[in-house]
């Protein structure tokens, strides 16, 4: 599902990509928390990273992954509590759903290294950092994502 | 409040710091009745004068002032500012408390907080909360975090000019205001009084307090605090920034002839703490640490203390013996290397101070709770019930009973609220 | 009867938006313009009043948000601070005092995730972009409602050392039920291996005598020894742990001198396990003593050097006169003390252990410990030379330092070490009958190498956590860098685990000592009072919530949720007849969202965490020329 029209959609149709954006789906029992100590820790990475506070990145459907791509959004990292996910078997099942994004992003033509999934703990400085500009260095070099002008609908329904 | 009114309580927490807070927020939770009293015009302590906090360097007041605002605004607690406390009474399960509250020469329910006083106010003083080094007005809130957020008049500095009063949009300000008592009738009592630095008058081998640019912790504090006198580190004779900065540990600490035998605990990680705040400041200065020992023990503390070392702090074994001025507002700092190079004199533009550390409240003549030799509040079960006084129903908490960091007052305040809780319902309350 | 499908879509985006940013006192406004970034949020779509303030978090902060509330003035609030986890509580609380719903609000993390790692116009514009995506989802939240349930007035209490009594004492005098579980046969823990502690040189076991009395005595507490907690479930107020109680003889552990013995033999002949429901879990499983590796400091190469543990043991069995220390028959004539091994380790100086790892932090206790024993030692045998080996004397706490006067009138000799010159300790071949010599740099005598024969060596072996994996991970605990279980945070919520209704007392947090412990544990037990003594709690409302209009009855749901029984499909009556419709049950809901993604037809969403709130956040960080107007 696209975002409603209204207002603020209007308002947005003017869109122009300034900066290679990298959008990141922290957990807020784990990943969240890293990214704020490597705050706390005053370690500098690139600019331009936003992250989401999620609770669990299993609640984004495919379509979301497509939809930030064509939105402009130029990479994403899923930063999840790994195995150590405070939801019995999310992690497992994110997994398999990125798996056929993966699938997705082929056939559109999308790079899948725009798409990283990792696993990040509350003191894992270091990782973070070597996730962040790894992608950083990826989003510079392919730029923002264009989709091929004859895209097939992207399918809503999960494969049963 | 009025004169002679008396109130009713589960528990007084006496001093507002953030031990008392802590204690005050863990008995509210339970649905206790609260009241804290304080000595001060705002709660806080001295933990909301601090720049940041060690080992997470978190800005001290973002840590303190949720926990003064949640205590200001919490059901159960009241709060009772500028107060002393005259008499503390306990007797078979019940204290009783005599307070005087002060005179703000503010009426405090008037007073909207809008400062148009402090700005009308033609007297500048040396503001206490900046650590001297800059003006405040006579009339003012004490400092931008301050809880509550009442004006209060300066009798000593005011010349009664008659400005303040004309131009308060509410009428609150009363150069009349007499003192006046009142009184609390609680179950328990936790005492958080906290502590207080020595001076450096009445040191002659620092100088007397007669050295310029030789400071004290606290002041350093502000120096490097987010809403600092100077907004930057400038040494107070003449504005310059300093290059070369030294620390002196145990400067009243662990030395019988200055009257403190014992160790002040937290000033070594809060001179490591400012000697990195101070690099990041100024990143091309020299910063040396004079130490016996440095006790980094609490959790995360070593890590802390080995990031300063890497940073390239300097950390000099040494027994500072003498502090002079010496030319051009230098500070020569004569002590014995402990290197092998025997005594040695290095200057430094500006010198630090970690002194030594005083109870903040002495209960003589107000309430029988003992205290030990060391003038803090003695506790009969140290180990397995640290926050027990000599006196049931009276707990204590925090640096009250002895030198204690904020993670290390904290827990003990929470402790000191368990027990206090436990002995409101064993008084069947 | 108005057609709900047309209320919905007649529900607007709040227009009423209050963005509050804050200075931080210089910690943010030093490198993001504050200014800057309240004129772009004034013009974000919705927004209908953007402040600034150097605290947010004060008291006068508070006060602006509460104003714009109660004067209608917004209906949403934006806060742009620090991380959320340190001021989220805060600012729910102030806009709770103004009357409103607390879950209108949403953060932006300006500060840990921009002007801590940033600098310049970058940290401005990313700033921008963060309030933006704030105000974006701030625009489609919706008040909610806390979930109440019941709270068990019971707590458990996991470890039966100091910390672990302290804490099931005070619970139980606050009035609820406690269970105490302990693995081994008996109550006492790690102390239970000292004679006296440092520094008052009280018996230990008359401690943990006292402690142990008022547990078992007291009728609210069931001690459950030779236990261990096999499973976990539940959630915060109604934990339910899966408690299995072996019959291992108390042979099959070492007993100390100190610990009590609860349960004289083995009552039942079979294992037993046990369901226990509880309200909260306050978890003391303490330390174990450090075990220094073959060969550090001579350690397993030469039977003459022990670790403090050791010796204190062999210390309090010592049965001789004279003023010469007798161990074993051995006189010992001369000793060394050797600080800090296994403790204060340096990246690039110490060996790391096999799993790459060092341990960075001080142990705390063993300064006061070792210069305790030194002092017993000296007091008892003035003949005994001592020989103290150290890096820094901790000796920090109240009575501590006098210890260390002590022990240097007492004729201990001190002699000072770098970490980066740590002394030797190697077999004596100068032809003496000492067996032993210690090598040090003294850094205290111009650093000049001395040699000292020895006939003892002692190492004042730390702390290390304790093994507690199986409960890290049964109960997914944080745990820090040093091993130790991890705090929310060390002064805000300092005995708190990121787990709700999960406690930490004494040394499974940190290395501490005996009254570090129990105020350690009695602060745990006042945070678990506060939890539960009303018999209720509140819980966070993020759970599923289905649009029954939208809901076309597929069960993908239901077959894609996480939690047993928290989707469950229904018969509904509707204007179509009798239709299938799923149903969340909330108190089960975990709130992980996996069965939003799975909905064919978005009728699922996550109440507080909507997808549709993660989209507007998307749209707003892409759309470029909302900065540059």
């Amino acid at each position: 599902m696209l975002i409603t029209e209204n207002l603020t959609r209007n308002f947005l149709m003017a869109t122009t990509v300034q900066e290679n954006k990298i959008l990141i789906l922290a957990t807020e029992s784990c990943a969240y928390p890293g990214a704020d100590s490597v705050g706390q820790a005053h370690s500098s990475y690139p600019a331009n990273t936003y992250i989401l506070r999620v609770r669990a990145p299993v609640m984004f459907p495919e379509r979301f992954y497509l939809d930030c791509f064509k939105k402009g959004i130029s990479g994403i990292i899923i930063m999840s509590c790994g195995e150590e996910c405070p939801y019995e078997g999310a992690y497992h099942a994110m997994a398999k759903r990125i798996d056929r994004v993966y699938q997705m992003m082929k056939k559109l033509d999308i790079d899948i290294r725009r798409l990283r999934i990792t696993a990040i703990c509350t003191v894992c400085n270091r990782p973070f950092l070597k996730e962040v500009n790894m992608m950083n260095d990826i989003v510079q070099e392919l730029g923002p994502p264009v989709l091929k002008e004859s895209q097939p609908p992207v399918t809503e329904q999960e494969p049963a | 409040m009025t004169d002679g009114q008396t109130i009713t309580c589960d528990a007084l927490v006496v001093g507002g710091g953030i031990a008392g807070l802590q204690s005050a927020l863990d008995l509210a939770d339970q649905d206790f009745s609260v009241v804290i009293i304080e000595k001060d015009l705002s709660i806080g302590g001295k933990m909301i004068r601090l720049s940041k906090v060690f080992p997470t360097l978190d800005c001290s007041s973002c840590i303190t002032t949720p926990k003064m605002a949640s205590a200001a605004h919490h059901k159960n607690i009241t709060i009772y500012t500028w107060c002393d406390l005259k008499e503390l009474t306990s007797n078979k399960g019940s204290v009783r408390a005599r307070v005087t509250q002060k005179p703000r020469y503010v009426d405090q329910d008037k007073c909207i907080g809008c400062r148009k006083c402090e700005y009308s106010c033609p007297v500048y003083v040396p503001d206490p909360e900046q650590g001297g080094f800059c003006a405040t007005k006579a009339i003012r809130i004490p400092f931008s975090n301050a809880i509550p957020q009442t004006a209060a008049l300066d009798p000593e500095s005011c010349m009664l000019c008659g400005k303040c009063e004309k131009i308060c949009p509410t009428g609150a300000v009363d150069y009349f205001q007499k003192p006046f008592d009142f009184t609390i009738e609680a179950t328990t009592t936790i005492l958080s009084t906290g502590f207080e630095m020595t001076t450096i008058e009445g040191k002659p081998q620092y100088g007397d307090g007669k050295v310029p640019n030789v400071v004290t912790a606290l002041q350093m504090e502000r120096l490097l605090a987010p809403h600092g006198p100077y907004n930057r580190v400038l040494r107070p004779s003449d504005g310059m920034e300093p290059d070369s900065i030294a620390f002196v540990q145990c400067a009243g600490s662990r030395d019988k002839s200055m009257g403190i035998p014992y160790c002040s605990r937290f000033c070594c990680m809060y001179a490591i703490k400012q000697a990195m705040l101070l690099s990041g400041a100024l990143p091309l200065a020299d910063i040396y640490i004079y130490y016996m020992d440095i006790r980094a023990f609490g959790k995360g503390y070593e890590q802390f203390y080995q990031t300063a070392k890497a940073m390239g702090i300097g950390f000099i074994k040494g027994k500072v013996g003498r502090i002079e001025e010496a030319e051009n507002g230098s500070v020569a700092v004569r002590f014995e290397a402990q290197d092998g190079t025997g005594v040695t004199t290095e200057n430094h533009d500006l010198v630090v101070l970690s002194l030594g550390v005083l109870p903040d409240w002495s209960p003589e003549g107000i309430c029988s709770v003992s205290t030990a030799e060391d003038h803090f509040i003695q506790t009969v079960q140290p180990s397995i019930g640290p926050t027990l006084t000599s006196r049931q129903g009276i707990f204590v908490a925090g640096a009250a009973s002895g030198p204690k960091d904020i993670v290390d007052s904290i827990s003990e305040a929470g402790a000191a609220a368990m027990e206090a809780s436990n002995y409101i319902i064993a008084q069947g309350k | 009867m108005t057609d709900p499908k047309k209320m919905k879509k007649n529900k607007e985006k709040s227009e009423k938006i209050g963005v509050y940013i804050c200075y931080c006192g210089g910690n943010i406004s030093d490198h993001v313009d504050v200014e800057k970034v309240r004129e772009a949020a004034e013009k974000f779509p919705g927004v209908a009043v953007a402040r600034t303030n150097s605290f947010m978090c004060s008291d006068p902060g508070q006060e602006l948000i509460i104003e714009d509330l109660k004067n209608g003035v917004v209906d949403r609030v934006v806060v742009a601070s620090c991380a959320p986890s340190l001021h989220e509580n805060t600012f729910r609380s102030a806009i709770t005092r103004a009357g409103a719903n607390p879950y209108i609000y949403d953060h932006a993390n300006i500060r840990e995730q921009v002007s801590w790692v940033l600098h310049g116009d970058k940290a401005t514009y990313k700033a921008e972009k963060l309030v933006a995506a704030a105000t974006g989802k701030a625009g489609l939240l919706e008040p909610l409602d806390p979930i109440r349930v019941n709270a068990r007035k019971h707590a458990t209490v996991i470890g039966g050392g100091i910390a672990g009594l302290k804490a099931a004492r005070v619970l139980a005098d606050r009035g609820l039920e406690v269970v105490l579980i302990e693995k081994t046969p008996f109550l006492g823990g790690n102390a239970a291996g000292l004679d006296t502690v440092a520094p008052l040189g009280e018996q230990c076991s008359a401690l943990i005598a006292e402690l142990a009395k008022g547990v078992l005595e007291h009728t609210a507490i069931t001690v459950l020894t030779r236990s261990e907690v096999v499973g976990f479930n539940g959630y915060v107020g109604n934990y339910n742990l899966q408690v299995k109680t072996t019959l291992s003889s108390s042979s099959a552990f070492d007993k100390a001198a100190g610990h009590v013995v609860p349960f004289e033999g083995d009552n039942a002949d079979t294992p037993t396990e046990q369901n226990v429901k509880t309200g909260a879990v306050v978890l003391a499983t303490g330390f174990r003593s450090y075990q220094p590796k073959t060969g550090e400091y001579g350690f397993d190469d030469h039977r003459e050097v022990l670790t403090l543990p050791e010796f204190i043991k062999q210390l309090s069995e010592v049965n001789c006169s004279g003023d010469i220390l007798e161990l074993n028959g051995r006189k010992i004539r001369a000793m060394a003390v050797i600080h800090c091994v296994g403790s204060r380790q340096i990246p690039g100086i110490h060996e790391e252990d096999e799993n790459g790892y060092l341990n960075e932090y001080c142990s705390r206790t063993c300064c006061s410990s070792i210069l305790h024993a030194a002092n017993t030692v000296k007091e008892q045998f003035p003949k005994t030379n001592i020989y103290d080996l150290y890096r820094d004397i901790r000796t920090y706490g109240r009575g501590q330092e006098e210890l260390y006067d002590r022990a240097a009138r007492n004729r201990v000799v001190f002699l000072r070490f770098e970490a980066g010159n740590s002394p030797t300790v190697s077999a004596n071949d100068d032809g003496s009958d000492y067996a032993l010599k210690v090598t040090i740099e003294d850094g205290l005598t111009f650093s000049e190498e001395i040699e000292v024969p020895v006939d003892l060596v002692v190492l004042a072996t730390g702390m290390e956590a304790g093994d507690v994996s199986d409960l890290v991970s049964m109960m997914k605990l944080p745990v820090g860098t040093d091993k130790f279980l991890q705090e929310v945070h060390p002064k805000l919520a300092p005995v708190e685990m990121s787990v709700s209704g999960i406690f930490l007392a004494g040394t499974a947090q940190a290395p501490m000592n005996i009254s570090e412990a129990c105020n350690g544990a009695a602060a745990a037990a006042v945070k678990t009072a506060s939890l539960l003594s009303k018999g209720y709690l509140e819980l966070d409302p993020y759970v599923a919530a289905v649009d029954q209009d939208l809901c076309r009855g597929t069960g993908a749901c239901v077959d894609a949720c996480l939690a047993d029984g928290a989707l469950e499909m229904i018969d509904a009556e509707t204007e179509n007849g009798t239709e299938k419709k799923a149903r969340v049950v909330p108190a089960l809901c975990l709130g992980c969202g996996a069965c939003v993604a799975v909905c064919p037809t978005g009728a699922i969403d996550l109440k507080g965490w909507s997808l549709k709130q993660y989209e507007a956040m998307v749209d707003m960080i892409v759309a470029d020329e909302l900065i540059d107007i």
